[in-house]
């Protein structure tokens, strides 16, 4: 999994340096316009130009004089009973049961030989929890009010004093309250299954004459190596993304339970990444011209340097030690000898470069992270005379510092991105990044029901299931939107290809239509159109965005400012949903 | 000259004096209308009729002559597709008419998965209704409507009577000014009919007024004050039941104490206003007759009829 920096934005910066509100705004001033036009459109097929105007705008009208004033706690929480007790009678617990059973079974089929257990067990139960309850979701919220309106049930709700928006809410909520208990459970047993199915010790076979360092017994497919210190205690090798800490008791060593592999990293990232060239001048870094484009390399032997720069870093967090992790690739161009590693070095700096710690070889791990640690109490230099140095006092005095990286075998090239590198202060608790990760799990869940709910307000129970699917298709793909709207350059936006198409004018000739006017209007329409159409694929969710797994799963913790996001996203959703089950419910005829 | 889009559009007579007026319909008319907006049914044409509180109005007509798409139409489940209907002097799409409104449907449309109590809680909870209040109308009601016995059964398990029983039940419990009875003695045997009757009756004593739908031709005759007949959609008859049921050009005698040949010469006898009359009135038919005589005249030629009923 990579880290991309817009995963670690604050929510603050999310919502206004990012634009997410400016978005949202637009996006609901674009909605409105449109669901207005759509209302007024259908509503004069009915009634006529003038009536029809006047039956839209009374429906928006009593929205906020009567419907929205009158609604009452307590029928919305009778709907919700309701809702509740429908679909234990339609047998959603059966639900847990067949999770239970396929978690006996994924016991025998998860790969005992993977290089990261902890990974597919996580991935294995939120991608199988996550399936199994936006299922649920889909089903229960999509045929519900189509079956009140088949049994007629409706007919003795709807001549009661019930609001379009209780039946909406009550709705929303009851399934959503069957859904948390569903979710808790399976997370529940979700955790038991996976700390007991990563649960495994060693025996020590060979421990060497000093008494400092030996071998565990081969358990589960692997074994460890080890060294303690000189109290007698130290840790194993990381194999299969774990460790053990080893103790020695009398002359014997002790390996304990596994541990980091289920863990929730805070990772600090960098604020920007530069690079410069091999003769010291910036640049963007050397493409080496395979794979991705994520990375970029720097050249050995030479000037070429990358430099991570980190703000705000808050010292309380590191004690006497700051951890981090460091995933570089290389990119060698002659074989040399491939067994031993391409070599770097990495030092600390202040930003106006006065301060600088010495230089540490280190070597390339390839695809594995490595957790490297630098003392807060450091040797390096002032203005380069060597001196003691603090890091928080000398190098980073207002947690503003940067990491600087050269490679040193001539020829070879170091390859980097700016998530690369993170700073690691004390881990958090792994369940309650768990518990975050079915948050998210959660978030996916609640929309889907506001969706299943919305489109069951207007389509029978199979169409809304299509069209819910098909919404969360839509913003699966939405990025495809993204692309279309970036590319709009050539050749101009959908007006424009509309008058170069008939009048077979390539793309690349400018458009001349011998009025200026005429032309930037076009223009002009073009550009909202094209920023319409994009806007509009975020009133649809995309399901892929709102995923976590991975965090859970890779041992990163789920950022708050990430999961506020969602939280608002997913407000949002049901704000929209609300407010368009509100105008379908209102008009349906509930007899017809 | 008023057209009649002003007519419909003046103010309800509930506006002028709630004390008389529940419902009015004024040039009523549904068309229903499949996907594509192209005509179905026209399942009733330009209705007039009130609803005056305090009376016991029958709706009558043969299967599929539009009884139960008035009713709809007055309760908001349909949208007129022509004229209006007033509620309490309220569009009949205005949500709260509905806390002063009972309704029983044709067939009891309830949940079937929840016992006796627990639908009358769910229907009080929509009425917004404390629960001390509710648990107190929950009581009265199941001993009302004789359900005691299988207030935790769930619906599911009732017979055909029960069903409609809790049905009633749950129109009442807001203690509705105007109940809405889609034929509620349908499935009921003799002695559930006569209990319904009885408490319509005592409903009505109660001050409430009553709007009900029926084929119980004999029902209908026992409890409503006045009925509209309605045959495709037309309003064939308005009127009180008892004038509507007395036949005018003829005259019924009750004689007793006549000998054969007084018999013989009754007609003399009657002529010169001699001989004892117990009972003179207008003989009367009954409503299953002058139905019956209704739907086959209106069938040889369309439209509403002579009035005779004085409203
Ligand atoms: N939802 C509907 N869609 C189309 N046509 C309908 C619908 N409901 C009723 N109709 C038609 O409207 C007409 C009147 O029906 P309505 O149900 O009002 O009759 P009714 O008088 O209540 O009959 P019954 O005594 O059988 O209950 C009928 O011709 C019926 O087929
Ligand atoms: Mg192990």
């Amino acid at each position: 999994m990579r880290l991309n920096p817009d995963h670690f934005w604050t929510y603050s910066e999310w919502l206004f340096q990012q634009g997410a509100l400016f978005n949202g705004v637009l996006l609901a001033m674009i909605l409105s316009v449109l669901g207005f036009l759509f209302g007024y459109i259908v509503s004069v097929f009915k009634h006529g130009p003038s009536e029809g105007f006047l039956k839209v705008s009374q429906i928006i009208g009593q929205l906020f004089t009567v419907d929205l004033p009158k609604m009452s706690a307590r029928r919305i929480y009778a709907v919700a009973k309701l809702a509740v007790k429908e679909s234990i009678r339609k047998k959603v617990l059966v639900l847990v049961g067949i999770f239970v059973v396929g978690m006996m079974f994924a016991g025998w089929y998860l790969d005992p030989n993977a290089e990261y257990p902890a990974r597919l067990y996580i991935s294995f139960v939120l991608t199988a929890t996550t399936y199994l309850v936006l299922l649920m979701a889909l089903f229960i919220s999509c045929f519900s009010i189509p079956a009140d309106i088949k049994s007629r049930t409706i007919y003795t709700i709807t001549t009661k004093p019930v609001r379009p928006l209780e039946l909406f809410l009550g709705r929303v909520f009851g399934f959503t309250a069957i859904g948390t208990f569903v979710l808790a459970i399976m997370g529940l047993l979700s955790y038991i299954f996976v700390v007991r199915g990563l649960d495994h010790d060693h025996e020590v076979v060979s421990l060497d004459p000093t008494g400092r360092s030996g071998e565990t017994s081969f358990d589960t497919r692997h074994r460890h190596t080890f060294t303690l210190n000189a109290e007698g205690r130290g840790t194993t090798n990381e194999v299969k993304g774990h460790r053990h800490i080893v103790t020695k008791v009398g002359d014997k060593a002790v390996v304990g339970g596994p541990i980091d592999d289920l863990t929730a990293r805070i990772p600090i990232y960098a604020r920007g990444l530069s690079f410069t060239g091999r003769d010291g001048e910036k640049n963007e870094g050397y493409n080496v011209g395979y794979m991705s484009e994520y990375q970029k390399y720097i050249e050995g032997d030479s000037l070429s340097r990358a430099v991570w720069r980190f703000e705000g870093v808050d010292k309380t967090l590191f004690k006497d030690v700051i951890l981090y992790d460091l995933t570089i690739s290389a990119f060698r161009t002659y074989k040399g000898d491939i067994v031993t590693p391409v070599g770097g070095l990495i030092h600390f700096r202040s930003t106006d470069g006065r301060v600088k710690s010495e230089d540490e070889p280190f070597k390339v791990k390839e695809f594995q992270v490595d957790r490297r640690s630098v003392r807060t109490k450091l040797k390096g230099f002032i203005e380069d005379k060597p001196a003691d140095l603090d890091f928080f006092n000398d190098i980073a005095a207002d947690g503003s510092f940067e990491v600087v990286i050269r490679c040193q075998d001539r020829g070879q090239y170091l390859g980097m991105a700016a998530a690369d590198i993170y700073l690691r202060p004390a881990d958090l608790q792994f369940w309650w990044n768990f518990v975050k990760g079915y948050i998210s799990i959660w978030l996916q869940m609640f929309i889907v029901i506001c969706f299943g709910t919305m489109f069951s307000t207007f389509l029978s129970g199979p169409v809304a299931v299509i069209a819910t699917v098909a919404a969360l298709i839509l913003g699966f793909f939405g990025f495809f939107v993204d692309d279309l709207v970036k590319n709009t350059s050539k050749g101009g936006g959908p007006i424009e290809s509309l008058i170069r198409l008939p009048t077979q004018m390539g793309s690349q000739i400018e458009l001349e239509l011998g009025n200026e006017k005429l032309q930037s209007a076009i223009f002009m329409l073009d550009r909202g159109l094209v920023t319409a159409v994009s806007r509009l694929k975020d009133a649809v969710p995309n399901f892929s965005q709102l995923d976590t797994s991975n965090f859970v799963a890779y041992g990163y913790n789920i950022f708050g400012g990430l999961l506020g996001r969602h939280l608002t996203i997913a407000f949002c959703y049901f704000v929209l949903t609300a407010l368009v089950s509100y105008f379908f419910l209102k008009t349906r005829e509930m007899a017809a | 000259m008023a057209t009649s889009t002003d007519l419909e559009n003046r103010p309800s007579t509930y506006d002028n004096d709630p004390t008389k007026t529940i419902v009015e319909t004024r040039n009523l008319g549904k068309v229903y209308r499949d996907f594509w907006g192209r005509k179905k049914v026209q399942a009733l044409k330009s209705l007039d009729l009130e609803v005056r509180r305090g009376e016991i109005f029958g709706l009558l007509g043969p299967n599929g002559s539009g009884k139960s798409t008035t009713i709809k139409l007055m309760l908001g489940l349909l949208f007129p597709t022509q004229g209006r209907v007033f509620v309490f002097g309220k569009e009949a799409t205005d949500v709260s008419k509905n806390e002063r409104i009972g309704y029983l449907p044709e067939e009891s449309y309830l949940y079937k998965f929840l016992n006796a109590e627990e639908t009358l809680d769910f229907y009080g909870r929509l009425f917004d209704m404390p629960a001390d209040v509710r648990r107190e109308r929950i009581e009265k009601l199941i001993k009302m409507v004789k359900l005691e016995h299988a207030r935790r059964r769930q619906l599911k398990e009732y017979s055909k009577g029960m069903t409609r029983r809790i049905g009633l039940a749950q129109a009442l419990i807001n203690e509705p000014e105007f109940l809405v009875l889609d034929e509620p003695t349908t499935g009921l045997d003799p002695l559930g009919t006569r209990d319904m009757k009885d408490l319509i009756l005592r409903l009505r004593d109660e001050g409430k007024t009553i709007l009900m739908c029926s084929h119980q031709l004999a029902d209908v005759q026992d409890v409503c004050d006045r009925v509209a007949i309605l045959h495709q959609g037309e309003l064939k008859e308005l009127g009180r039941v008892d004038s509507l049921l007395k036949i005018q050009d003829l005259t019924e005698i009750h004689a007793s104490g006549l000998s054969e040949d007084t018999k013989r010469q009754i007609r003399d006898i009657i002529e010169k206003s001699g001989g004892k009359v117990d009972r003179m009135d207008n003989p009367t038919t009954t409503m299953e007759d002058l139905f019956l005589e209704i739907v086959k005249e209106s069938e040889q030629r369309p439209g509403r009829r002579g009035g005779r009923g004085g409203n």
